[in-house]
């Protein structure tokens, strides 16, 4: 990093419930607020300087554009320092606080409102998944039926052949994330127990991909408030602190995609993110990753450096990714359990990882001394690579 | 404006046409064609947003043109010899715009594929199941993501030889894809 930057911490937010959810794309903004700001009784609308929205499609998905202006009127905000909305698919809500830490770190803002929504559930679901088509390249690859199923399918297709996965240790990390997703208040299943026998003989989606190894097409928001370093103490005598982050982009056209099995975008922003931040792999003891699909946080333990490349299955089948392994990997339940509303996703796992670090995250899910936190997703067809890290003190 | 159409069989990725694109200033003045009918529930919802195959629309028309003799193209850099894909008009890697047209392989094999058995896109959920795959052409620098016809998922396997047929989609207008096993049924 080139000059000198202010330190940045997260200080509070906020998560609706995830969903198939009775509630419009500026309901789902107000809810957040409301539970955003409740989290936060010393911040006034007033001293946030700054406003970031995380959507990805509001245009298809709620026939609305402008979203940013939209959103700050209905938290009654003005913002006087930077108004804008993020778009960078399921990373979305992630590129929100991004952008929000870079704006504070700079000096260009002092206090940020990142706000996270998605509205995904239409009367016609076809529609819906039309809008998961043009996320590829849609007049070449999307046009042949491409959605994220399928291409997820494929990576595991490609994982089993090459390094010998199994649909078994595939519905291992479902099974572990739905069983934190049910203690979970805000996660969309809820009193819905997955045992692997179960999931393995729900339909397929795209095979080898079952429906349990799939996240959903899911209503929700998020809003998390990001402070220049100073002023954390105002509002929490616990925040989070950013301390790395990285992204890498390696392709769009799925004819550029390389190996579906190694993820090499996501072993260099990894090693750029350890790099930026002076720690490592074993330094961490939470992460919230993109288990998009099952066989993403398998790919991803590899490429992040918690396990040996084409050691995912068995990291997960000795229990290293749950409570008391080596990493606890999607404490809040993940995509798979939680759901996943696009540009809430990432601004959801922040929240999380603030509990975490806190220590308030609710029995069977807290992770014991949690001191630093990974965040990551994945955007389209793993393509793009988003990370952060979070430490607990600074 | 012409597609360059070099004559004979495409023997992988060497073939040579040599015809710069076309500049869209050329086609300033034109107006956009009016949409006569309305959108029937074929697969191409997702392509027809435009009609991106029309000249009056697009710069790489040759690539569809060229569908129309059987022929699968793409262009490469005439500075650098990049493969584009999908065809541009600029090359990506050193940004000029002196391109050439090429033949590309018909013959390829699968290096993964699946089956979308729901969650299809608007106008393709009476299609389902239907395969889709990534297809290795040897010679060409390209891995290219294809329907897959001629053979159901379960008859499929890694390395499984295909090969690039067109089919008819509406207007007259042709697309492409890969079928595994038998003879290709182009047009
Ligand atoms: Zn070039």
């Amino acid at each position: 990093m080139n000059g000198p930057l202010r330190r940045v911490a997260l200080v509070g937010g906020g998560i609706t419930p995830f969903g198939v959810r009775a509630a419009t794309f500026p309901e789902l903004i107000q809810e957040a607020g409301a539970r955003g700001f409740g989290s936060l009784p010393n911040l006034a609308p007033e001293d946030v300087d700054s406003l970031f929205v995380g959507a990805a499609q509001p245009e298809r998905l709620a026939f609305q554009s402008h979203v940013a202006p939209l959103a700050a009127e209905l938290l009654g905000l003005t913002p006087t320092r930077v108004i804008q909305r993020t778009e960078l698919a399921c990373a979305s809500g992630q590129s929100a606080l991004r952008s929000a830490y870079a704006a504070i770190a700079s000096g260009l803002s002092d206090l940020a409102v990142v706000l996270g929504v998605e509205k995904m559930n239409l009367p016609d679901m076809a529609e819906a998944n039309t809008s998961m088509a043009d996320v590829l390249d849609r007049p070449w690859d999307g046009v042949h039926g491409a959605t994220a199923p399928p291409f997820f399918a494929m990576v595991a297709q490609r994982h089993m052949h090459e390094y010998g996965t199994t649909e078994e240790q595939l519905a291992l990390v479902s099974e572990k994330n739905h069983r934190f997703a049910n203690r979970n208040p805000t996660a969309q299943f809820q009193g819905k127990v997955f045992t692997r026998e179960k999931l393995r003989g729900l339909p397929v989606v795209a095979p080898p991909l079952r429906l349990g190894d799939c996240s959903s097409m899911t209503d929700g928001a998020a809003l998390a408030v990001l402070v220049e370093g100073s002023r954390a103490r105002e509002f929490t005598d616990t925040p989070a602190w950013l301390v790395g982050s990285a992204q890498c982009s390696t392709f769009h056209n799925l004819a550029h995609a390389g190996s579906l099995s190694s993820w090499e975008g996501l072993r260099k922003a990894g090693q750029e993110l350890y790099r930026s931040s002076g720690l490592g792999p074993k330094d961490v003891q939470v992460a919230e990753l993109h288990d998009c699909f099952t066989i993403s946080e398998i790919v991803e333990y590899e490429e992040l450096g918690f396990c040996p490349k084409g050691e995912g299955g068995r990291f997960v089948e000795e229990g290293q990714s749950d409570l008391g392994g080596r990493v606890t990997v999607n404490p809040r339940g993940g995509l798979l359990g939680c759901g996943h509303p696009l540009g809430a996703t990432g601004v959801a796992q922040a929240v999380e990882i603030l509990g975490q670090l806190q220590g308030t995250a609710p029995s069977g899910r807290q992770v014991p001394g949690a001191a630093v936190a990974l965040q990551h997703n994945l955007s389209g067809s793993a393509n793009v690579h988003s990370l952060l890290l979070w430490r607990r003190e600074n | 404006m012409t597609a360059s159409t070099p004559s004979g069989q495409s023997s992988g990725a060497g073939g040579d046409a040599g015809t710069t694109l076309p500049r869209s200033d050329a086609l300033a003045s034109e107006r956009p064609p009016r949409r006569e009918e309305p959108p029937d529930p074929s697969p191409l919802t997702l392509l027809d947003f435009y009609p991106p195959q029309d000249p009056r629309w697009t710069r790489i028309a040759p690539f569809f043109l060229a569908l129309k003799d059987g022929r699968f193209t793409t262009t490469r850099c005439t500075r650098d010899g990049t493969f584009h894909w999908p065809p541009a008009v600029a090359c990506p890697k050193c940004h000029r715009e002196e391109l050439q047209w090429v033949d590309l392989p018909t013959h390829g094999r699968l290096y993964a594929f699946s089956e979308v058995r729901g969650g299809a896109p608007l106008g393709m959920e009476g299609g389902v199941p239907f395969v889709v795959g990534l297809v290795d052409l040897p010679g060409a620098p390209l891995r290219l993501f294809s329907r897959i016809v001629g053979r159901p998922y379960a008859e499929l396997a890694l390395g499984e030889p295909v090969r690039f047929e067109t089919f008819p989609i509406r207007d007259g207008r042709l697309f492409y894809r890969f079928r595994a096993g038998g003879e290709p049924a182009t047009r």
